[in-house]
């Protein structure tokens, strides 16, 4: 142990890392802003990770006094585990303790969530409320509800029908004989995500479309505004409000602009207008303000977000700080085979990026992206010219050479990356490798709800609670009965195959009949005493006389209460909150169980235990990632609305008409985004199929490119109607698409790192990039079909850059109470119904620190 | 800060806490669950108020960087613990959400945790240390029935009384010499972990005493909800003549009479 001084070299020894010098230089960059421009796998989750390390040991810097941004929670969870081993380590040979526990560390959603309930940025230092979060799905369920669309019709007098058309039409730019809600929802839900994350006042969009006379427009910002009062009063924000409402609180107070020492951003070439003034309020009293990025990879325009933030750093932060920052190329490429750098490089080069006044370019120039690896080898490689059913053959068969001649260890280190999960070319695709007996990990190519385990379970439960009658409707709904009927289908089938299955459903059934039955029976005995069900429930009074309603269950009648219950409810009747009669009449009618408890227990008939037991020796990760996310969306319904199964609920088919009529048809209807960002690793014993944003950030040893086209669908309609309320400057609009288009494309090419195939796919309505075309035509790359898989380089396993921390309570305790307990909830993430999970704890666990943490400060305060 | 303000304080940071977990994790509990969480951060205060007035040091977190497992992952290991110095005496504390009994029935478990910490603690930050103790917040069978007892007689001073009888703190001992011990199947595990294996415990593993007469299957098992799907707890249930003569029976356990009725009265509560 050497107690003398430690210096950040000595500490690189330690953790044997060799930084190059570009990267030495960003990690010991440390006054003022910094432009960290880092090309793809150049190593900046560890230039990060070191830079704060330096701040923190060598400068003296507090771990609060520090904000860090990243896109996602598992980028933030890699970098707070590295954060734990290095600076543990230094704990160790100093014996400084480090506390990374009130550092500002997280998705920019997260922090924002945090800034608005911390005391330290609000004025006076006083305690707030924090808002309710509505996220991506309660969103759409808000704005999709029959209430909220009542409000509107009343609000603009308007009907509601024909509003919708309106709105569509307008949103989208092209004529529509009809508009459905949902359409209408999801386009408001992005105009007004839009407008919060641009921060616009309401009254600039009124103003703006008075004057150029856009009647839609000024409604829609009518509504926006109606929505924002609608959410401020029940203190809610959505996920783009959160972002305002933090920044509004910044602006409150002066103080707030020294709060941190560092502001580091991550993947700054996706956020969005409000995320930057955000930050630079941050940053204005301290200006260390470091940004890292790839303006080459700016996937999420559709989301609001903004390249030039990141191309036009330097310009801004002259104008925000009044200071030029440090610039920094991390160009050396650690991931990728010479052959693949150098595709990828030329590939953004077939498009001209300079700027229509000819001064400079839209994109950052003279990367000069350099692979550290200098080979020679093959790792490029190409398709015959063909259509869908061809090029996919050629390509399942070289996918089972890859696999056989073990050039990968698992299938999962096989990506599939498509623009769109839609296509047919899709579904050809993953038939093709299904015919070679390679299974498909692909849980957004299409719906989610579309995946076997989505329509076995949820068609069960279907048999059990019934499902909504198909009304003479056309177009989507009649889709999602086409869905629901396929569920059902599969459920019979299973319970032919399992007769159990069979017998547990219809006892299930006659559960629900009995608390339906005997609930219209009570009820026709409220009416005939003429009652009411709002009136108080007195036992005396009305106990016997619904005992004694004819027919009437044993179980209700037990359920009607004891000679306990009735005590309680004298008491409470005493109170401001008595009981009602139709308390009593649910309380009576209700049965033992709930969605969640009925799907753990459909999970034990063999056709899902059998999920289980492939999850159990890591054989098959598929289908239980699956599973666990059909427990999330159960969980999510019984908190949006009431959970419990009681007569009242089941009259009337209103269960089933609330559950699969709105809640699973809202699911069915949203499940065609595309954009979700897996957090977890890709499961064994499949290749893996994503769109082009899901991989954001992954890499892969073997990357497939599906489709070398996208269809370029012309100036999006959203910039255009924005566009004229922001001022700044920005890409033109006739080259926004071209250019996301080959930065999504640059993206997909630089995942790979052993090997890459750029799928051939030509024949009609295949639209082909030109500057794939070019490339194709140029380069001549070797043809899987032709080619000798043996030349081809083998997968690595990397040595864990950053090690993991493993706790010991909730890692080593609870593996070794029961491994397959720790699988089902730690690993996948099942939502439990009854029993106690992490999320228990941790819960209990936060609320008694923040005991301990008021102690200590009313004792510090008492003390001054 | 009186008992009440207290309270109050822990209402809106356990709701905040939530809100801000839900967030980071995607993940949420069920009312029923939310509401045992809450009620054991009230006991803990209740009842370990005086350890709860005196920590020095809250949310300390030790950390043991560059582990090796078995097949040579590099690792780190984590935990945090609370401490409290106190009349020149100072011990470590670990909250858990288990209950004492459990936690005492099973020591050995625990003992391991804390001698790494300890260890951190001691011998690596040269700090002084003269006792850890688990502070287990989980509801023994004991506050579970004088909950229910106050409940079905609408007496409050029953479940005061429990809490009076209710000893939380299980002190554990040190000995740094098994330090060694304590990493290595801590590393065996992380393999283990890596390398997907997650079996489910042996039927001789679930069928032994763990809590007095309770078996595991009892106090393990049947508070999991994936038992159903669990080839080795089926193997258990239908070892009983009540499950193997009606197998709809092993499907009907949704725990004791008691908790049935609670779990209607909570969700009706909420929803009226």
């Amino acid at each position: 142990m050497f107690n003398q001084r430690l210096t950040l070299e000595d500490l690189f020894t330690v953790h044997k890392f060799t930084p190059n010098a570009g990267q030495l230089e960003a990690i010991k960059s440390l006054n003022g802003p910094l432009f960290l421009m880092a090309g793809p796998g150049s190593g900046k989750t560890r230039v990060l990770l070191w830079r704060t390390v330096n701040a923190i040991v060598f400068q003296g810097i507090l771990p609060e006094k520090i904000f860090l941004s990243t896109f996602t929670e598992k980028a933030s969870k890699q970098l707070k585990d590295g954060l734990q081993t290095i600076l543990g380590s230094v704990t160790n040979i100093t014996g400084v303790p480090y506390d990374i526990s009130r550092m500002y560390i997280g998705t920019v959603h997260s922090l924002c969530q945090k800034i608005i309930g911390d005391r330290r940025f609000i004025k006076e230092r006083s305690r707030v409320k924090p808002p309710i979060l509505l996220d991506e799905l309660d969103q759409y369920f808000y704005i999709n509800s029959s209430v909220f669309w009542k409000g509107i019709e009343e609000l603009l007098v308007v009907n509601e029908n024909e509003w919708r058309l309106d709105v569509r039409q307008y949103l989208t730019g092209m004529s529509f004989e009809f508009a459905s809600r949902h359409d209408t929802t999801t386009l408001l839900i992005s105009i007004f995500n839009r407008f919060s994350e641009e921060n616009l006042q309401t009254q600039k969009i009124i103003d703006y479309a008075q004057n150029e006379d856009e009647q839609v427009l000024k409604q829609i910002a009518r509504v926006y505004e109606w929505y924002k009062l609608k959410l401020e009063k029940s203190n809610m924000v959505d996920f783009s409000l959160l972002q305002q409402r933090a920044y509004t609180q910044l602006l409150l107070s002066d103080h707030t602009a020294y709060e941190f020492d560092h502001i580091i951003i991550d993947e700054y070439q996706d956020t969005n207008r409000i995320q930057e003034q955000l930050f630079f309020r941050l940053a204005k009293g301290s200006k260390n303000f470091c940004v890292v990025g790839d303006d080459d990879q700016a996937l999420y325009r559709f989301r609001g977000a903004t390249v030039e933030n990141f191309v036009q750093f330097p310009k801004r932060t002259e104008l925000y700080l009044q200071t030029k920052p440090k610039e920094i190329k991390l160009n050396t490429n650690y991931r990728s085979k010479n052959q693949i750098v150098s595709t990828y490089k030329q590939f953004m080069e077939k498009v001209s990026w300079i700027r229509e006044d000819g001064r400079g370019y839209y994109r950052l120039h003279d990367k000069d992206i350099q692979p550290q690896q200098q080979d020679n080898d093959i790792s490029v490689i190409t398709t015959k010219p063909g259509n869908s059913e061809s090029v996919s053959k050629e390509i399942a068969e070289f996918v089972k050479s890859l696999i056989d001649e073990k050039k990968v260890e698992d299938p999962n280190e096989i990506a599939f990356l498509f623009p769109s999960l839609k296509s047919n070319h899709v579904k050809q695709m993953k038939k093709s490798l299904e015919d070679e007996g390679i299974s498909v990990y692909a849980p957004r190519a299409g719906r989610f709800l579309e995946v076997k385990e989505a329509k076995a379970m949820f068609g069960v439960i279907s048999q059990i609670m019934g499902k909504p009658v198909r009304q003479d409707y056309a177009g989507a709904y009649k889709e999602y009965h086409g869905w629901l009927r396929d569920c059902e289908e599969v459920a019979k089938q299973l319970m032919v195959k399992d007769s159990r299955l069979e017998t547990f459903v219809h006892t299930k059934k006659k559960e629900l009949r009995r608390c339906k039955e005997d609930y219209i029976r009570l009820l026709k005995t409220v009416n005939d005493n003429d009652w009411s069900t709002t009136d108080a429930y007195h036992p005396k009074k009305h106990k016997r006389v619904l005992s004694n309603t004819p027919l009437i269950s044993e179980q209700t009648m037990s359920g009607l209460g004891t000679g306990r219950l009735d005590k309680v409810i004298e008491e409470r009747s005493k109170g401001l909150r008595p009981f009602t009669l139709q308390y009593i009449l649910n309380r009576s009618t209700s049965v033992d169980w709930n969605v969640l408890d009925l799907f753990y227990r459909l999970c034990g008939f063999s056709y899902f235990s059998h999920m289980f037991k492939k999850a159990e020796n890591g054989d098959d990760e598929g289908p239980i990632s699956n599973l666990s996310m059909i427990s999330e969306y159960l969980s999510r319904y019984m908190e949006q609305s009431q959970s419990m199964l009681t007569g009242a609920r089941l009259i009337e088919d209103r269960f089933s008409n609330d559950f699969f009529g709105r809640y699973v048809y809202g699911l069915f209807r949203i499940g065609e985004s595309e954009v979700e960002n897996p957090e977890t690793p890709f499961p064994k014993g499949r290749v893996s199929f994503l769109t082009i944003h899901q991989s954001k950030g992954l890499e892969f040893p073997y990357v497939i490119l599906g489709n070398p086209g996208k269809k370029n669908s012309g100036v999006p309609r959203p910039e255009e109607i924005v566009r004229p309320l922001i001022d700044s400057e920005n890409e033109p609009l006739s080259r926004v698409s071209e250019f996301d288009i080959m930065r999504m494309f640059y993206v997909a090419l630089s995942r790979a790192e052993k090997g890459l195939l750029i799928t051939n796919l030509r024949g009609q309505g295949q639209v082909v990039a030109p500057a794939f075309k070019q490339l194709l035509d140029e380069m001549n790359y070797p043809v899987a079909s032709e080619l000798d898989v043996s030349k081809l380089s083998n997968s690595e396993i990397k040595i864990n850059d950053i090690p993991k921390v493993y706790s010991y309570t909730s890692d080593y305790l609870m593996y070794i109470k029961c491994p397959r307990n720790y699988m089902v909830f730690k690993k996948y993430g099942f939502v439990p119904s009854r029993s106690q999970t992490m999320l228990f704890g941790s819960l209990v666990h936060q609320t008694i620190e923040d005991i301990h943490n008021q102690i200590i400060s009313s004792r510090s305060d008492s003390n001054e | 800060m009186n008992n009440n303000e207290m309270f109050q304080f822990i209402e809106e940071s356990f709701e905040e806490n939530y809100e801000l977990l839900r967030l980071e994790g995607g993940h949420s509990l069920s009312p029923q669950v939310k509401k045992l969480a809450l009620e054991q951060v009230k006991n803990y205060w209740k009842k370990l108020r005086h350890v709860a007035e005196n920590v020095s040091d809250t949310e300390v977190r030790l950390t043991l960087p560059q582990q090796s497992t078995p097949s040579g992952r590099p690792y780190t290991i984590q935990g945090v613990v609370d401490v409290v110095k106190e009349d020149d005496r100072t011990v470590m504390y670990d909250i858990k959400t288990q209950d004492a009994d459990f936690v005492r029935s099973n020591k050995k478990d625990y003992e391991g945790q804390l001698n790494i910490y300890a260890h951190v603690w001691q011998s690596v930050r040269e700090q002084e240390l003269d006792g850890t103790s688990i502070l287990a917040t989980g509801e023994t069978q004991g506050l579970r029935r004088a909950k229910q007892r106050s409940f079905l007689t609408n007496n409050d001073n029953l479940l005061e009384e429990a809490l009076e009888e209710w000893e939380p703190e299980v002190p554990i001992d040190i000995a740094d010499e098994r330090i060694e011990g304590y990493l290595e199947s801590f590393g065996v595990v992380v393999d283990k972990i890596e390398e997907h294996c997650f079996e489910a415990p042996s039927i001789e593993k679930i069928n032994s005493k763990i809590l007095g007469n309770k078996t595991f299957a009892v106090h393990v098992c049947r508070n999991c909800d994936a038992r159903f799907s669990c080839d080795t707890y089926k193997e258990y249930a239908f070892n009983s003549s009540r499950v193997s003569n009606d197998f709809l029976s092993f499907y009907e356990d949704y725990g004791t009479e008691q908790e049935r009725v609670e779990q209607i009265e909570t969700t009706l509560e909420e929803e009226v």
